[in-house]
């Protein structure tokens, strides 16, 4: 063996100095006769020394980090181990243990003047100017040795962390939360995975237009073959809508009887109630008038489902730390209109929109209007709908039939108005609309067999013809290739999705590496600024690399990207 | 705060010391040195991550520092359940989670423990058993779930979903996706030949949506078939060649074996797909779960309805009814030793059994830190709250505006005598702005010698406490100590508390939550000559002789909590 290696080796190097690099493709594609796979053997020669895998195990923990909860957990879990928020109560200092005073439970904890809504409550947020990254690094470092102590007990072991993050963050907060796991936690490397591909994988599919309604804002994220190619953002998302919330409980305090001046509803408590008993009316009301119907589906099903019930049905909500605890009864349909006002703002007209608040179901129609058409294609039959507030009753079927009613009206059209051209416009449509439906009612009873045998049918009207190796072909296709359901466009269609972290969870199980793998010793050195520029780095390693004078394990990259992060 | 007045916080300077330059900006750094020569805000909102109770602090002696728990590293020894005490091996940890495995679990509703009762009425311990709350009464009957046998509760769980049904394990879903599977395919190859056959397998699948566990097990299998159909056998075309793991092993084996060979002629592997169906992970969405949650919100109200603490504390978060809920397991607790992060010595480390409080390692602040207290100067020492005179101090109703004294009390845990420099702002920081003037700020503090040699030396030498001469009180003069005892010393503090209603000339009139307290950040250097290697305890420092005396120092910020100003 040492004899024979020592010259494989020398042999392999020799190829490699003499500039005929050779090809992945060859070492691929294994000889038809069967003969000794020289590289194997120097490869493994080379590399056999101390150790002999240059990758180390690979433990990964995960970690997905959003303005509001850190969630932690193991590789091929379908929970994360822990959901943690921050909240006030674990950002105080160390031996004070107010939270657990019964008195102080009884209070309704008062925000700080000059802070927003829930800024509390918050770990980043986007615009920096009025963060102290101090502070995001201290709550941060807080909670991640909570993870670590608390819910994964392990061993000293390094683990490398898959870290799923919001695509497009500011570098000074990604350095902070970096900073923190590699120097806190010591992770020996950190994959870096947008939230929005992670969703995608987590739906089980590889193309899909993400809807992350978050903390700050609403992200429509269009992947395509797991990569990002467009993005839309509205600050129509969980903060406006528990601020709205608050608005709606306040108004039902003021006529309660017994309040109190100034006694307002607090942040914990519009959160409950959004979270325990908000809703949103699944069913697009405002533009009724414009929609157009089909003829076949009439509109008096949804009329009939407007009718008002009686008595009407209210829901009561206890306020134990209102002074004195009380309770107020709230009619229910008064808790689905936070989500008609803060996310689909049906009281007010497109034109009054900045660009940062279009309403949701207009950014998801916007956001596919500027996507190629095949990728149009892809996508709208792939919305998926997550983040925290996605999980109130009844939004995602609203949104998606407002997106439907959207795209019934309008078409892909880009122009947005046709001054006064746009009867005109509209008419156009219908016709087209008509034309439409009448072929598909003619689809049924098309004339197979012309009715007089001595003149044919033109070859417009006819039927196409049957091709025997056409349907050969498809009968092929359908078993060997993919099932056609899922390749299904076209439609707009919903598509449930077990959240990023469960993606992440998914892709640190089958060891996919990704793109963004950031080294603790590089990162410590340059930080983030030794990222390469260029957003790619291909990930299938480059043949040189495994030459007998290189260092670097193959695991290793030669230089490391932010992708989409740079 | 919630700590009784007065109190003592001690900051570790550690946060802006530890942080990796190189991501730091240049006015970050900036406004660093700034801050170096700033005094310490209490009110910060960094503060509270750096102030901690002397108590909760270590000190390392190679580092000669403090060590708060951020700059620590923590290793775990061992774990256990802190509710049946059972040690569980690392191996358990790592396969079975950081739950208790065996049958303790807390009450989703309430936190509390939970217990295991019979049902059985004839009063023998006999099955079917339930857990239940002693605090709120929750049981899992609420659930539709009754055990078998009385142990191992955990593993029963497992096995029973809500309502009594049976949750399959890892092995009887795969292999129930792979009859379904074939019940598929059979139904894709009869396409062109439809049956009527098919119709009924469509009868007896699922009625109800796949949990969460089943989809994420679903799409698991999913893409590690699509995964592997991508892998060729091929050793060399997977980048990562691992020679550590067996199925690398194989994959060599196989270019030796003739099959191998002939496998890799297969024609080119097709594009790795999407899920197309629910087997594979797929899940369209349905309005009818929707409207059917909010239908039930509307028909029985808030009380059907989870926390969001409840939510987040349950395994899977995605539960919305209290009938989803589950008994949480006892997460488990750890032992663990602490080590220093810059020069990775053990701070603490505790004995491995489970049952023992004690530490065979603990270095703690407690005994290398001054003691820094204050106290009214016309107060009793602290003495417990029950016995205390109605007469005394109220911490909690401080006046504003009215000067008054205050006893800053510094005790000295070192073998050698101290000489301390106190500093403060003379206003402290804030809105409510009080004045703060120490009266004696550079004074000397004893060694904590032998407890008999202060009274044989007192007996010697009574003229050493000048100022408490039993006929003559002492008086509070600028420049001297009020009292001193063996290893301690106190000083006059004397306090003007700030006028909380001038705050609101600003326009905001309302105070923030404990922006009444008054807080008084102390900066505190001692000095102190010491046997250089005394306390190295001989672990071989070579720069120090025996003998020889070192002078040592220490800085660091205090904050003293006096009380709430109220008037």
């Amino acid at each position: 063996m040492s004899t024979s290696g020592e010259r494989k080796v020398s042999a392999s190097l020799g190829r490699s100095v003499r500039g005929a690099a050779p090809r992945l493709a060859d070492l691929a594609s294994t000889p038809e006769a069967p003969r000794t796979p020289t590289l194997g053997r120097s490869v493994s020669s080379l590399f056999g020394s101390p150790g002999g895998s240059f990758r180390t195990d690979d433990d990964y923990v995960v970690i997905e980090v959003g303005a509001r909860f850190v969630r932690a957990g193991f590789p091929g879990e379908s929970t994360p181990r822990c959901t943690l928020a921050f909240d006030p109560d674990n950002q105080r200092r160390v031996g004070d243990y107010r939270q657990w005073d019964p008195e102080c439970a009884q209070k309704r904890s008062n925000p700080n003047k000059g802070q927003d809504w829930g800024q509390e409550f918050e770990l980043y947020r986007m615009d920096l100017s009025r963060v102290d990254l101090g502070v995001v690094e201290d709550k941060f470092e807080r909670v991640m040795r909570d993870v670590y102590n608390k819910y994964f007990v392990l061993d000293t072991k390094p683990r490398r962390i898959l870290l799923a993050l919001p695509p497009k963050m500011p570098h000074p907060l990604m350095s902070t939360l970096l900073d923190v796991l590699f120097g806190g936690v010591q992770a020996p490397s950190i994959t870096l995975m947008s939230s929005p591909v992670l969703s995608t994988v987590a739906a089980g599919l590889r193309s899909a237009l993400v809807v992350d309604i978050g903390w700050a804002e609403t992200l429509v994220t269009a992947v395509c073959e797991y990569r990002e190619v467009h993005e839309q953002r509205t600050v129509r998302a969980g903060k406006l809508l528990s601020e709205e919330m608050a608005k709606v409980l306040n108004a039902a305090l003021d006529e309660h009887v017994g309040y109190q001046e100034g006694d307002d509803i607090s942040f914990e408590e519009a959160e409950e109630v959004l979270s325990r008993v908000g809703w949103c009316k699944s069913k697009p009301r405002s533009n009724r008038r414009t929609l157009y119907f089909p003829a076949r589906t009439s509109p008096i099903l949804e009329e009939f489902e407007d009718a008002v019930e009686t008595p009407e049905p209210t829901m009561t909500i206890p306020l134990p730390k209102a002074s004195p605890p009380s309770e107020i009864t709230v009619p229910f349909a008064t808790l689905a209109k936070p989500a008609d006002n803060a996310l689909f703002a049906t009281e007010t007209a497109l034109n009054e929109f900045d660009d940062h608040e279009l309403p949701l179901h207009h950014l998801i129609y916007r956001a596919l209007l500027f996507l190629p058409m095949d990728v149009r294609r892809l996508c709208m039959s792939r919305i998926v709908i997550t983040g925290g507030v996605s999980a109130l009753p009844g939004l995602k079927s609203r949104i998606l039939a407002e997106l439907e009613a959207l795209v019934q009206a309008k078409g892909w059209d880009p122009v947005r108005n046709y001054g006064t051209a746009s009867a005109r416009h509209e008419q156009i449509l219908r016709q087209q609309r008509d034309a439409r439906e009448l072929r598909r009612q003619e689809g049924d009873d098309t004339i197979t067999e012309p009715l007089d045998p001595d003149s044919p049918l033109p070859a417009g009207l006819r039927g196409h013809e049957e091709d025997s190796i056409d349907a050969k072909l498809a009968h092929v296709a359908l078993r060997n290739g993919p099932p056609p359901a899922s390749l299904a466009g076209g439609i707009v269609r919903g598509v449930e999705t077990l959240g990023p972290w469960a993606g992440a969870s998914l892709v640190a199980q089958q060891r996919i590496r990704g793109i963004v793998e950031i080294d603790r010793e590089r990162y410590l050195q340059h930080g983030l600024q030794g990222a390469s520029k260029e957003k790619e780095v291909s990930v299938v390693p480059q043949r040189q690399s495994m030459g007998p004078g290189v260092v670097r394990g193959a695991g290793e990259r030669a230089s490391w990207t932010l992708g989409v992060w740079a | 705060m919630a700590q009784p007045f007065p109190y003592t916080y001690y900051a570790c300077d550690c946060y802006d010391s530890n942080g990796t330059s190189s991501t730091k900006r240049a006015s970050q750094l900036l406004r660093e040195a700034e801050e170096d020569e700033r005094t310490f805000d209490p009110r910060s909102p960094r503060a509270n991550y750096s102030l901690y109770p002397l108590e909760h602090l270590l000190y390392c002696e190679d580092c000669q520092q403090v060590r708060c728990p951020r700059c620590i590293i923590e290793e775990t020894l061992n774990w256990y359940c802190p509710s049946c005490l059972f040690e569980v091996p690392s191996s358990v940890v790592k396969s079975d989670g950081n739950r208790c495995t065996r049958s303790c679990f807390s009450c989703p509703l309430c936190t509390s423990p939970m217990q295991t009762f019979s049902l059985d009425t004839t009063g023998e311990s006999a099955p079917p058993f339930i857990l239940e709350c002693q605090y709120c009464r929750w049981s899992t009957l609420e659930i539709g779930i009754e055990f078998e046998k009385g142990q191992g509760i955990a593993a029963q769980l497992a096995r029973l979903g809500n309502g009594g049904k049976h949750i399959p394990t890892n092995k009887e879903r795969d292999k129930e996706r792979e009859r379904r599977k074939e019940i598929e395919g059979r139904k894709a190859r009869d396409v062109l030949s439809p049956s009527t056959e098919s119709t009924n397998t469509d009868a007896d699948r699922d009625d109800e949506p796949p949990s969460h566990d089943d989809l994420f097990s679903n799409l698991t299998a999913f893409y590690k078939s699509q995964v592997d159909a991508q892998t060729p056998s091929n050793p060399f075309s997977s980048h990562d060649i691992n020679f550590s793991s067996p199925s690398a092993y194989s994959r060599i084996m196989n270019l030796y074996s003739t099959t191998g060979s002939k496998k890799n002629k297969r024609s080119k592997p097709s594009a790795m797909r999407e899920a197309a169906s629910s087997l594979e992970g797929l899940t369209l969405h349905d309005p009818a779960n929707e409207a059917a949650a909010i239908e039930r919100i509307k028909k029985e109200g808030w009380g059907v309805t989870l926390s969001p603490a409840q939510k987040h504390a349950q395994i899977n978060p995605n539960v919305r009814f209290v009938d989803q809920l589950r008994p949480l397991a006892t997460l488990l607790c750890t032992k663990r030793s602490k080590r220093c992060r810059s020069c990775r010595q053990i701070l603490t480390k505790p004995e491995s059994k489970m049952t023992s409080t004690r530490y065979k390692i603990k270095l703690l602040a407690l005994n290398h830190i001054p003691r820094l207290s204050i106290r009214a100067l016309n107060a009793t020492p602290p003495i417990p709250v029950a016995s205390r005179p109605a007469d005394s101090f109220d911490y909690n109703a401080l006046k504003p505006g009215m000067p008054s004294h205050f006893l800053l009390h510094l005790s000295n845990p070192l073998f050698d005598p101290i000489k301390v420099t106190l500093a403060t702002p003379s206003t402290t920081p804030g809105r409510v702005q009080s004045r703060v003037t120490i009266l004696c700020p550079q004074f000397d503090v004893g060694a904590n010698t032998d407890i008999w040699d202060d009274a044989l030396s007192s007996s010697l030498s009574p003229m050493r406490r000048g100022s408490q001469l039993p006929d003559q009180a002492p008086q509070i003069e600028a420049g001297k100590i009020w009292d001193r005892g063996r290893n301690w010393t106190s000083v006059a503090v004397e306090i003007v508390p700030g006028f909380t209603d001038a705050v609101g000339s600003d326009g905001q009139n309302e105070l923030e939550e404990d922006e009444d307290v008054l807080e008084i950040p102390i900066f505190v250097r001692i000095e102190y000559e010491t046997d250089a290697g005394a306390d190295e305890r001989g672990l071989g420092d070579s720069r120090g002789s025996k003998g020889e005396q070192e002078k040592r120092e220490e800085a660091f910020w205090t904050v003293v909590g006096v009380g709430r100003i109220k008037g």
